[in-house]
């Protein structure tokens, strides 16, 4: 079966100043990708125009482009018309669920959504307490029981996990330890490796580094662009 | 005086819930009645608002805005995993 190249970047964050700053790095993306992953954070604001703009640069590419909305996608309750947006540009945007690409014969499923925080194990909120926290952590908790079983359903020949919270500490370090909670959870992470999967990219932790794994095993890619410093990474499944 | 931690927070509160930066990724430093801003972002006229922004929530002290703007170069190598 053939090798898959798989193009990913997050933390984009473009607004109106940024307009065509991010089209122009993609003119040959087909000739090093077979498909591109956005992993959330794509606007600033999340406001309407700077979800149009992330649909201009990113529509009508000559590859698949499967995406996910981050913390600031959210940051104008609009994610839902956002998500709407860059459907009708012809984007793939998962929400808790998943997709399968059939790339020349080789069938990608990815799963994938915004996932959230809570920390990791051993230092992390729990289930307990006032509702505020039980509201934080039960947030996490449904969204790694989605991803569970979309995995678990999941036809696939190749299988990604696509979030903008880091489901494993490995790909935080640089982040101040403090914030932890705030940049992920490992429920995420032990919902993947119950089920399994290829790889799991994330983005969200600008002052992170770029590889890590997760207890099971499964390699974990921090693309958030501050991280990259490349238009995308690309990893050969 | 102001604690320069109570400073510093209300700085880092200001980036991130001003609707002109929304801001989260950003170092907030005060040393010797200077604000110190470090970090990376996308573009020129973001890095000049947060420098704006930090300044209005900490009058008094000189903002030394030491943030880079990212230069995103073309994607070069692959991994194979």
């Amino acid at each position: 079966m053939r090798e898959l190249r798989i193009a990913a970047v997050g933390d984009v964050h473009l607004d109106e100043s940024l307009r065509g700053s991010y089209r122009k790095r993609l003119h040959d993306i087909e000739e090093r990708a077979d498909v591109l992953l956005l992993a959330g954070d794509l606007t600033r604001h999340g406001t309407l125009e700077e979800g149009q703009v992330v649909a201009d640069e990113f529509h009508d590419l000559p590859i698949p482009v499967v995406a996910v909305l981050g913390n600031h996608d959210h940051h104008s309750d609009h994610p839902a018309e956002i998500a709407a947006m860059l459907r009708d540009a012809g984007i793939a945007v998962l929400h808790d669920d998943a997709i399968v690409l059939d790339i020349h014969g080789v069938r990608l499923g990815v799963v994938g959504g915004k996932g959230f925080g809570g920390g990791y194990a051993g230092k992390c909120a729990s289930d307990f307490g006032e509702p505020e926290i039980k509201a934080f952590v039960g947030h996490t908790k449904r969204i790694a029981d989605r991803w569970r079983v979309a995995l678990k359903e999941l036809d696939a020949d190749r299988r990604i996990v696509l979030s903008h919270y880091s489901p494993v500490k490995d790909t935080l370090a640089g982040e101040p330890l403090e914030i932890y909670p705030f940049l992920g959870s490992y429920l995420l992470a032990e919902a993947v490796d119950a089920e399994g999967a290829d790889l799991i990219v994330h983005g969200h932790a600008h002052a992170g580094t770029e590889k890590g794994v997760t207890p099971g095993g499964i390699r974990v890619r921090n693309v958030a662009l501050p991280v990259l410093g490349h238009a995308y990474g690309i990893y050969c499944l | 005086m102001e604690a320069p931690q109570y400073v510093a927070a209300r700085v880092q509160r200001a980036l991130a819930e001003d609707e002109r930066t929304n801001e989260l990724g950003i170092l907030v430093d005060i040393r010797g009645g200077q604000l110190f801003l470090r970090g990376r972002v996308a573009g020129a006229e973001h890095r000049a608002l947060i420098a704006n922004v930090a300044g209005e929530a900490a009058p008094g002290l000189t903002v030394r805005n030491e943030i880079t703007v990212l230069d995103v170069r073309d994607p070069c190598e692959e991994e194979k995993l």
